[in-house]
């Protein structure tokens, strides 16, 4: 084959290939395009057939209307910071139980090791959607309904996959560190806290966007432990929203762009962590 | 390292209590409530298979279960072929390839709830954008009511439900791809295999543990739904659209029967592992693992 033909074939792949991946992009990316520009539309606009494609507010005054009223009137800026502060808070606690375990169960040896391990990975097998009924009759016996506890508690304490990964993660830490502290005559928690944790960063992190992730968007125990408006996440308010506004698709949409946007910029700014943490973790 | 006996489960203390208190308790009185009626607030009692015997003998139920497994049998299918697509797709060493591997796996990791809604304003019958172009690029001049029609509700969440979950199987796919050894491609390409022959012959009989781990988790995913049910169609119409695990809400949420609740939340898992079995029988017919 000459070089020019060579080429040539090369750049009938290459296009073929950025043809497939725009189908694919174009998928991906137009109901985000579409909510986007929706927003800046006017409750006119939105019913006009057929629809208009250029946003009538875009670029004009009051190009933000839907957005402040969505924020003003409808509560959402209260429903921002419960999901900020219920993912938060759950993240957070994620990061202690299963470092903690990880730790416990990558580094000493005690009866039953092998046996609770198994019993924490087995529970994977089980979706929530399984034991949310017995998990809400415990919270109205606990007298948690319409608090934040039931959406922070339990994933605080639970967390098969982080302590899965951690445990990986701090088995392949090098004997030596933990020889050398010890013989300095660190305690086994001074350890963990100073050794270990610190060597764990990019994991660690990984792990809290996860989880911060997963909790931002969850809607199941929302649904089941929160009625009150003050309370709701993002998620809850949206759907409530959804039920008085049915049909006010410009101040509908806002709402989810509001709700996607912090974990946008979130996974933007973390996609490193995010796409290693699923490539590296999510095949064992 | 020296420590006491007690120190390493003071360690998993905390991770333990969870495991107790939100995950082995609830299945076992998922399992033991599964026995009982318990229309709240009235106290349960016991009534053996009653809430199975009533399953089996209601209409409903059947239908919801049909719908479960359609919604699974075009769900898994779909993600597994349009994830592994992209991961082929992704694999390729050209510009602006991470550009497009983060932008694949957006819709994973937003809002359900939120994309629902905009999801529901394409899907609208009158208003709705797709309708609008099937007008103009198949000349479909009665616009269809996709979310209203029983023919289509289920159709239109297992298509957003694909939608959603491809990019983070498409990054499974990607690990699996990048784990094959090259040595083997390079063979090949010494040998004069063609590009089909390489994927058919190599590629794909290599990936196949990771296909397997991917169809085994698209099944529970898919038979877990219920966010998009719960945001977009709530079941309607009459039924239609609804899966097992939005049933098992309606049921414990709404109707407030928690044993009969209780009872298809066991069918549920007894359906995944039913499901999963027959996966692992008939693993050794198309699962390559490497020597």
């Amino acid at each position: 084959m000459t070089a020019r033909s060579k080429r040539l074939k090369i750049a009938v792949e290459w296009t073929l290939m950025y043809l497939l991946l725009s189908f694919f992009a174009f998928i991906t990316i137009f109901p985000f395009l579409w909510m986007l520009m929706t927003t800046f539309k006017s409750s006119r606009a939105i019913f006009a057939i057929p629809p208009v494609w250029m946003p009538d507010k875009l670029f004009k005054p009051g190009m933000w209307d839907n957005y402040v009223t969505v924020f003003t009137k409808h509560n959402f800026i209260r429903y921002t910071f419960n999901s900020f502060f219920v993912s938060f808070m759950a993240a957070l606690g994620q990061l202690i139980t299963c470092s903690l375990a990880g730790f416990a169960f990558a580094r000493m040896e005690f009866r039953g090791k092998n046996f609770l391990f198994g019993a924490l990975l087995a529970t994977s097998m089980v979706p929530i959607e399984v034991t949310i009924i017995p998990e809400f009759l415990l919270m109205i016996r606990l007298d948690w309904i319409n608090t934040y506890l039931p959406l922070i508690v339990p994933s605080f304490l639970t967390g098969a996959y982080g302590t899965f990964m951690l445990r990986e993660f701090f088995a392949n830490i090098p004997r030596d560190l933990e020889d050398a502290a010890a013989i300095d005559g660190a305690s086994v928690f001074r350890i963990y806290y100073s050794v270990f944790l610190p060597l764990a960063g990019s994991a660690l992190v990984t792990l809290f966007v996860l989880a911060f992730i997963n909790n931002w968007n969850a809607l199941l125990r929302p649904v089941f432990y929160i009625s009150e408006s003050h309370l709701r996440t993002l998620p809850l308010g949206l759907m409530a929203f959804k039920g008085a506004y049915e049909s006010q698709w410009h101040l509908l949409l806002s709402g989810s762009v509001i709700s996607i946007l912090p974990l946008l910029i979130l996974y933007i700014a973390a996609q490193r962590f995010i796409i290693e943490g699923i490539a590296t973790t999510g095949l064992k | 390292m020296r420590y006491r006996k007690i120190t390493p489960y003071l360690f998993i203390l905390p991770m333990v209590t969870g495991l107790v208190v939100f995950r082995y308790y609830p299945i076992v009185s998922v399992v033991v409530n599964s026995f009982r009626r318990w229309q709240m607030p009235a106290p349960p009692y016991w009534i053996g298979l009653g809430n199975y015997r009533e399953m089996l003998g209601s209409a409903q139920f059947w239908l919801v279960t049909k719908n479960t497994f359609a919604f699974a049998g075009l769900y898994v299918p779909g993600v597994v072929i349009g994830a592994l697509a992209m991961a082929l797709l992704i694999h390729q060493k050209i510009p602006g390839i991470s550009f497009f591997r983060g932008l694949f796996f957006m819709p994973y990791i937003t809002s359900m709830v939120a994309v629902a809604m905009v999801w529901n304003w394409i899907f609208a019958t009158r208003f709705g954008v797709l309708n609008h172009f099937l007008k103009i690029f198949f000349h479909v001049t009665d616009p269809i009511a996709w979310l209203a029609d029983k023919r289509y509700a289920l159709l239109v969440l297992i298509i957003v439900s694909v939608w959603k979950t491809m990019g983070f199987q498409m990054l499974v796919f990607l690990a699996g791809l990048q784990a094959i050894p090259r040595s083997l491609y390079e063979a090949a390409r010494v040998d004069g295999a063609t590009g089909w022959q390489v994927l058919f012959r190599i590629t794909l009989p290599l990936l196949s543990p990771v296909t397997f781990f991917v169809v085994v988790n698209s099944i529970i995913q898919a038979f877990r739904t219920f966010e998009v049910t719960y945001a977009m169609t709530q079941g309607k119409p009459l039924y239609a659209s609804a899966t097992l695990a939005y049933y098992v809400y309606e049921n414990a949420f709404r109707f407030q029967r928690m044993g009969f609740a209780s009872g298809l939340a066991c069918m549920l898992v007894l359906f995944v592992a039913l499901v999963t079995l027959v996966n692992f029988l008939f693993k050794d017919g198309w699962v390559h693992y490497q020597a």
